[in-house]
């Protein structure tokens, strides 16, 4: 089966006067009808980047595509005109934000907003596109959708706010949903909300979520494949179930490790994950993350490793709910994959060569230049 | 240990008042923070010219807690709950309304101008923001100095002696002491921020969200440096979070804040293995796990709505408009007519819930807390 959306090699710079930055350096994935994939990674990671990208909506003039495709259902985006583009974006695509209130429009009312999004893609009067605005508010819960309607986004709550997002990007039945940190914002009861709300629609809808986040804990429970990103790379990409099982990068074992849980006993020692992310100025070489890794070795500094198929010893789990059409591959860029008993002590357990130390980077510590 | 409060009513309903309670707390030494009914109410004013008085804000309305020497003690809760306020309060950045805080048998609310100095040394505050609480003027080092220029300790050559020092106890190199903020990274920053509070040598520091502004590989970095530096250097902590599983990996024991109230008061493994009020219950079931075998089976106690706004707190319980058990009980008329006080739950377990024993047993509680039980159609299964 064709993938509905499929991203190949997509690389993003932003030039500014004197620098370079190499946001998403050659990101693929793809995302099948009804498929729900994590993006996770932290700040700078390229994880929004890349899905502003595929809308085309990076700050202008900074940034660019500067390589690779982003095809949904057929067509490239990277290389469509605007206008067509704008056929897609919202109707088909549809983007959450993170925080609810500066995507919002302060000073128009929630119906103008929603009625204004419905009509701009469907041929419908204002008073059909009120009805199903109506219907929209009361199917993501909230109370009193009409006196909600007239009210400005200001008059609501953060999760009422995002559940307004929600139900606009829903309006119009789109294929892929891009949720961008949804719940970072919010506090924990009303984050467990809105996710089972998002996930509650999507299957009722049929759309496929892309969710982008920085928390382990919310992938886990709501995707059924993760794509671990760091500095413009994916680094690991696996079904839910086996990245959890069997990370393989040292970045997704390190941030496994570096998070305290609930579920664990107490006062089990953290291992944090040393130095600070590059600064994305510097054009990558050799891997991205060989300045902080346990399990460098000196081909690390040099050679970028490519995300591919890894040596299994066990067979790939799938997701238990059945739905069987997800990639099942598990795959991981790196050159020197930590083994599963490093895997669940956290650190390199002295088989291996000596560390290198000699890197032609800085030790990568985060005090850009003077 | 938490004292009961005073309330007024005593509701009718039987609680396991346990023997001995307060009076535990006074058979070790005395506490190094105890505070006591504390209030801070925010005055809500309108008009332009005459200002009337037309309300408050009640950020923090009746809280008790105690903290001893060398411990670490969580206040954990949502958005808007009042833990931020307590803990600016205890260190006096905001004046109480009413209440005690008691910090090593000085009452600190009354204290003004010099004495209040002296004492404010000895309580330092690690603040979230690691880019909005360091002066981008300030060279690093020039920061970490600040209190050390405040409070005259030490000639010039010892004061830079003294924050080389802290430089390498936070693991800066002392290189960097002629930076500014803008040079370092996150996690750096927030090195610098808990040099600065250790400078001049506090018992007390107050940490207010010192990681949630910080990228999750660094946050344990963070954690395991406040560890590392209470055992070595004898701190007391008072370690304000959102994140539960944070509060717990570091906490001896959590207080459970809601609305200005402290709801429930445990050891931290006790308060993570026996949660007893139906808001911790909740919020330890939304906490979501990086496994996704156990996020399949678990069981979760959704909260509807939000938290109603501290200008006008629901009567009662100021949890019982989202309270699930209450839902349970056939809506008891109790928990709108009657402040719940935090008592003696089992002794070094407090709650504040008039149905903390129904709370405990009901089956929600016990599917939360993966205690096997029959399908019960009312829970949330999530995955």
């Amino acid at each position: 089966m064709m993938p509905l959306l499929e991203v190949r090699d997509l690389v993003v710079r932003f030039r500014t006067h004197d620098d370079v930055v190499h946001a998403v350096n050659g990101v693929s994935f793809t995302v099948e009808p009804g498929d729900a994939l994590g993006l996770v990674g932290e700040s700078g990671c390229g994880k929004s980047v890349t899905n502003l990208a595929i809308l085309r909506l990076l700050p202008q003039p900074a940034g660019r595509i500067e390589g690779g495709s982003a095809v949904f259902d057929g067509t490239n985006l990277t290389s469509l005109p605007e206008s067509a583009l704008r056929r897609i974006r919202g109707r088909d695509i549809a983007m959450i934000f993170q925080d609810p209130m500066t995507s919002l429009n302060p000073v128009l009312t929630i119906d103008e907003q929603m009625v204004e999004t419905i009509q701009a893609h469907r041929d419908i009067g204002k008073a059909g596109a009120r009805a199903r605005a109506m219907e929209l508010l009361d199917m993501v819960g909230i109370p009193e959708p009409s006196q909600r309607l007239r009210g400005y986004p200001h008059q609501l709550s953060g999760g009422m706010r995002q559940r307004v997002m929600i139900a606009m990007a829903l309006s119009l039945e789109p294929r892929v949903l891009i949720a961008d940190e949804p719940t970072t914002a919010l506090d924990v009861t009303i984050q467990a909300q809105v996710l089972e709300l998002i996930e509650k629609i999507a299957r009722e809808q049929h759309t496929a979520i892309i969710l982008i986040t920085h928390d382990l804990g919310v992938v886990a429970g709501r995707t059924k494949r993760v794509n671990v990103m760091y500095a413009g790379f994916v680094v690991e990409a696996a079904p839910t179930g086996e990245l959890f099982a069997h990370p393989l990068h040292p970045y997704t074992v390190g941030l496994l490790h570096s998070i305290p849980r609930i579920d664990r006993a107490e006062g089990e020692p953290l291992i944090p994950i040393e130095g600070a992310p590059p600064d994305l100025r510097d054009k990558p070489v050799g891997c991205a993350f060989a300045p902080r890794c346990a399990w460098r070795i000196e081909r690390c500094w040099t050679d970028t490793p490519e995300l591919k198929d890894a040596a299994h010893d066990g067979p790939v789990r799938l997701n238990t709910d059945g739905s069987g059409e997800i990639d099942g591959r598990h795959r991981v860029a790196c050159w020197n994959v930590p083994t599963p008993a490093e895997a669940r002590a956290g650190r390199p357990l002295g088989r291996r060569l000596p560390r290198s130390t000699a890197g032609p980077a800085p030790a990568g510590e985060g005090e850009s230049g003077s | 240990m938490i004292a009961p409060q005073p309330v007024e009513q005593t509701p009718p309903m039987e609680r396991a008042v346990a023997p001995g309670g307060p009076a535990a707390a006074r058979e070790e030494e005395p506490p190094l923070l105890e505070v006591r009914d504390l209030k801070v109410h925010f005055p809500i004013r309108q008009g332009i010219i005459l200002e009337r008085h037309v309300g408050d804000v009640r950020a923090v309305d009746g809280v008790s807690l105690s903290i001893r020497r060398g411990e670490t003690l969580g206040l954990v809760g949502e958005s808007g709950c009042g833990k931020s306020t307590t803990g600016r309060a205890i260190i006096r950045l905001y004046t109480p309304t009413s209440g005690t805080v008691v910090f090593d048998g000085v009452e600190l609310t009354r204290l003004e101008g010099e004495p209040l100095r002296r004492m404010r040394r000895r309580m330092q505050m690690i603040f979230q923001d690691p880019y909005a609480s360091l002066n981008p003027r300030m060279t690093a080092g020039g920061i970490v100095r600040e209190p050390l220029d405040i409070h005259s300790i030490g000639t010039k050559a010892e004061r830079r002696e003294r924050v080389r020092e802290l430089f390498e106890i936070v693991g800066l190199s002392p290189d960097l002491m002629d930076r500014y903020p803008h040079e370092f990274s996150g996690g750096q920053r927030q090195r610098i921020g808990v040099a600065r509070a250790l400078a001049v040598r506090p018992d007390l520091v107050v940490a207010d969200e010192p990681i949630s502004a910080l990228d999750v590989s660094i946050q344990a970095q963070i954690i395991n440096l406040l560890e590392q530096l209470q055992g070595q250097l004898q701190l007391t902590y008072l370690f304000i979070a959102h994140d539960l599983s944070v509060v717990r990996h570091i906490s001896d024991r959590i207080a459970v804040m809601y609305l200005g109230h402290i709801v429930e008061v445990a050891g931290s493994r006790e308060l993570h293995d026996r949660p007893v009020h139906p808001y911790t219950v909740a919020l330890l079931s939304a906490v979501p796990v990086p496994d996704p075998e156990i996020e399949g089976r678990r069981r979760r106690i959704i909260l509807e709505g939000d938290v109603p706004s501290p200008a006008s707190p629901p009567s009662g319980c100021v949890f019982h408009t989202r309270c699930w058990l209450r839902e349970d009980l056939g809506r008891p008329a109790l928990c709108e007519t009657a402040v719940p006080p935090l008592v003696d739950h089992t002794p070094k377990h407090s709650v504040a819930c008039h149905f903390a024993v129904e709370s405990e047993r009901s089956p929600r509680t016990q599917a939360v807390l993966g205690v096997p039980n029959q399908d019960d159609p009312s829970m949330t299964k999530v995955g």
